[in-house]
């Protein structure tokens, strides 16, 4: 288990060390910041006096071991675009995605769950043919329009909430008694953002519980169950519901990084300051520092996801390691 | 009897000392004669308490180093910000584009090699230090931003006359140095705390900045959200709201959706499609705010094989041009078709009849085009200024018209600027049409030197007859001969068809309900000159239910 362990701590080195460098790469065959930021007929002084304050004039190579040099004091560099420090930003903008992502995450599985379990159980009936017309609408309604239709109906018609950003609570890394406030606080400006954002989860959500359900449903051990005579409700919750839900947990854990790290176009629409937004601004403007310091931090915790899932895998089922 | 000498002798006591007062204010401080300098006074108005809080949405993110005059962009934005937490020596203001500021007098040699100030008596900055000849000094010698070559370059010595006396000596006559020292223009002008900047350092001082101005930072999300309050000991005025937050909201339709729910009372960039519902939503107003001028350029013009080589071709483009229609179709009709690429108020810009608005004529246009040797047209590219694809669409429909066929080429803000700061080089093959729209400050010698000079990095046009105007301007002390050669240049620019100038833009907001005065009157915020946003921010007042 130890060389296991071992061996896939190592793959993600590997990946990660590939992410820096094909981002580094990547991010330079976009264009020129200092042309872009420079305005027309900038002094020349000033536009190299800009390339070389922010390291632009040194060889390619000499930034890459800059780059990677700084990655080793978890330092990400300065944001050329906001002209701060990348993880300064960067820490500030993530506790807003965490709970935009986990609010989503909970309604995409507060939808989702319960209606794909009524949709096996009730296979072929009106419930099911509900929850196969809601699982569609989810898939094919994008966010954004859900998000417009909710704003105008919500934030202007009704005027019941607020239609911009997060609200006065901040999360302040330095300061703990803003820790807890901050998740509780300004549900008004959370609750249709995350709707959005959920609303298309939850359409995946129901189709792979419904068929994990019913995977598990027409299973050997659940007939046996039955014919011992347990109880209808206990056969679901106890024996159906909990095995059919490890491929779901599996998935709605993925979709919760998508949620925190990806969700632009709910953040650009409600103006939502995330790290979504941070991302989308940034590689607008070719803010080389930014775009690296964001991708690589969601790099990072897909890699460790994946790497405690295999972890998990390998100590839960001893074939798993055996055959890697 | 006694009482009347008394009173009379107290009166006349204090006229004499105001007397005094405005006197020393105005005593000289250069020697020798002085260039003429039109600077409008300062309005010193009431003391009061201020109120509520003004919530502004930008079109764009919102950038921490806007607050750092020390490395002021080119870009005409920072100023917003200039205007909020700092204060020049000299700015536009609604009541004359160069206004004292910071500064009461200013001179000026009349060889243009010095230049002297005298600052107001009792400036502070937001954290009670007194602003002193020092700092202008420290801002002046430590100015990394536009300009700041020309200005090291030029400058001699700065002798401290004292606290409030400043004179600036040059190696060479500096003629243009009061239009470029104008907050209005550059960063230069904009006093910054010199020992407060040394000891916080760059990044200190972009995420807690200190100056002289109206507003003080209270808390900023890089990007995101900046919070402003009112520094009641500003020397012009009270600020008359309280709080100024400042957000940076990209998504126009969030930005509409802002002002209907009452969470912002101030958003830009309501263009296009939104301007109808703007217009049209009774709760809400609206200004025009006219910037600058749209116009096309036809990069490489002067290239054997380019069709825009031909004058005739140039003119025919001009003339298919809808203006009318397209200003009602872009901008509900609140533009105004116009006759040149620099902004009316920019000075010496060319303006009525000096430079009518061009004639819509497709009949001729087709002549032209005939007569020129391309009767069936051509295939163009055409690059619009971002966002504005759908006006670039319009045009490209008019000149179908007239054969020319055009590929529209959309790109993002960023990467349109830096093709179009390299000029001529950023835009390769010469059948290409560039839409430009470029509100410049700092007289249209300045649009001029950018767009139209061979020596410009951003140099679009090259003609040999211009290029000795140019340099008879440059070296020219007389600013009256000045004027008459920047007149001349744009009189062979727009003769010439090099630029064909459409309509004077409205960059309109979208003005909520809490903001005071009422109705229509709310305008007065867009009177200063040359502005594309509405500054001085001092004056905005809000009702106070927030």
């Amino acid at each position: 288990m130890k060389r296991y362990v071992l061996v896939r701590a190592l793959y993600s080195v590997v990946t990660l060390w590939l992410l820096v460098t094909i981002i580094f790469g990547l991010v330079r065959l976009t264009g020129d910041p200092v042309a872009m930021k420079a305005e027309a007929g900038a002094d020349p002084a000033y536009v190299a006096q800009l390339r070389q304050s922010w390291g632009l004039d040194r060889p390619l190579y000499w930034q890459y071991l800059g780059f990677v040099g700084r990655l080793l004091r978890a330092d990400f560099g300065h944001s050329f675009e906001k002209s701060l420090p990348v993880r300064d930003i960067y820490f500030e903008r993530l506790p807003n995605s965490l709970k935009l992502g986990f609010a989503a995450f909970l309604i995409s599985l507060a939808l989702g769950v319960p209606f794909g379990m009524l949709s096996a159980l009730k296979v072929n009936s009106v419930w099911d043919n509900a929850g196969k017309a809601v699982a569609l609408l989810g898939l094919s309604m994008p966010g954004f329009f859900v998000g417009l239709v909710l704003i105008i109906v919500f934030g202007i018609e009704l005027g019941w909430l607020p239609v911009l950003g997060k609200g006065s609570s901040a999360f302040v890394w330095s300061a703990p008694s803003t820790w807890a406030m901050f998740w509780f606080r300004d549900w008004g400006h959370l609750a249709m953002p995350a709707f959005a954002l959920g609303w298309y989860f939850s359409g995946a959500m129901l189709r792979i519980t419904r068929s994990g359900m019913l995977d598990v449903l027409g299973s050997d051990y659940i007939k046996l169950v039955r014919l011992k005579g347990v109880p209808e409700p206990m056969v679901v919750a106890k024996h159906a519901l909990k095995n059919s839900l490890i491929p779901v947990l599996t998935f709605a854990g993925l979709n919760l990084l998508i949620m925190v790290n990806v969700a632009v176009v709910i953040e650009v629409i409600f103006n939502w300051p995330g790290v979504g937004q941070l991302l989308y601004d940034a590689l607008s403007n070719r803010d080389f520092p930014m775009v690296q310091g964001v991708v690589l931090m969601s790099g990072l915790m897909i890699v460790l996801l994946n790497f405690t899932i295999d972890v998990l895998y390998g100590y839960v089922d001893p074939r798993i390691r055996l055959s890697r | 009897m006694i009482p009347g000498l008394l009173l009379l002798s107290i009166t006349l006591t204090f006229t004499l000392m105001s007397y005094g007062d405005a006197a020393a204010q105005n005593a000289p401080i250069l020697s020798g004669p002085l260039a003429k300098l039109d600077i409008k006074p300062a309005q010193i108005e009431g003391r009061g308490t201020p109120k509520g809080t003004l919530s502004i949405a930008m079109h764009f993110a919102l950038d921490p180093g806007w607050l750092d005059p020390l490395e002021h962009s080119y870009a005409i934005t920072q100023m917003m910000y200039d205007y909020l937490v700092h204060d020049a020596m000299v700015k536009p203001m609604p009541y004359g584009y160069v206004t004292y500021g910071l500064a009461e007098h200013a001179e000026l040699a009349n060889d243009f090699r010095r230049a002297a100030f005298r600052l107001r008596p009792g400036l502070k900055f937001h954290d009670g230090q007194p602003l002193t000849t020092a700092d202008v000094k420290w801002t002046y010698e430590n100015f990394k931003g536009a300009y700041a070559k020309l200005f090291h370059d030029k400058l001699e010595h700065i002798q401290l006359v004292d606290d409030r006396t400043i004179v600036f000596s040059f190696k060479e006559p500096f003629i243009d140095f009061m239009d470029l020292y104008n907050g209005g223009v550059g960063g230069i002008g904009w006093i910054v705390p010199g020992r407060y900047y040394e000891k916080v350092g760059r990044d200190g001082f972009k995420a807690k900045p200190i100056g002289a101005g109206p507003y003080k930072l209270v808390s900023q999300q890089a990007g995101v959200q900046m919070v402003f309050e009112a520094y009641e000991d500003y020397w012009r005025r009270t600020p008359a709201t309280k709080t100024i937050v400042v957000k940076g909201i990209r998504d126009a339709a969030a930005r509409m959706a802002g002002l209907q729910t009452g969470e912002l009372d101030l958003a830009f960039g309501m263009t296009g499609k939104l301007l109808s519902r703007l217009m049209s939503d009774r709760g809400l107003r609206w200004d025009p705010n006219f910037t600058g001028p749209w116009w096309l350029m036809f990069p490489g013009y002067n290239e054997q094989g380019s069709p825009f080589r031909d004058k005739r071709v140039r003119q025919a483009v001009s003339l298919a041009v809808n203006r009318q229609f397209l200003v009602k179709q872009e901008t509900q009709g609140i533009s105004k078709p116009w006759g040149n690429w620099i902004s009316p108020e920019n000075r010496d810009a060319l303006q009525g009849q000096d430079a009518p608005v061009p004639e819509y004529n497709l009949e001729k246009a087709k002549q032209l085009m005939a007569q020129a040797g391309v009767p069936d047209g051509f295939e163009v590219e055409y690059l619009p200024f971002p966002p504005y694809f759908d006006m670039g669409e319009r045009i490209l429909t008019d000149l179908r018209a007239i054969g020319i066929r055009g590929k529209l080429q959309s790109l993002e803000g960023p990467a349109f600027r830096a093709k179009i700061g390299q000029g001529r080089k950023g835009v390769p093959g010469n059948r290409t049409i560039v839409q430009n729209i470029d509100p410049r400050a700092g007289g249209s010698k300045a649009n001029i030197a950018v767009y139209a000079v061979c020596g410009s990095t951003a140099s679009f046009i090259c003609e040999p007859p211009i290029e000795t105007l140019w340099a008879k301007h440059q070296a020219s002390l007389d600013p009256a001969e000045r004027e008459r050669l920047v007149k001349s240049i744009q009189r062979i620019l727009l003769d010439e068809y090099y630029f064909v100038p459409i309509y004077w833009n409205s960059f309109v907001p979208g003005i909520g309900p809490r903001v005071l005065p009422e109705g229509k009157a709310v305008s007065k915020y867009w009177d200063t000159l040359n502005a594309p946003y509405p500054w001085p921010w001092e004056v905005w007042e809000v009702r106070a239910d927030r």
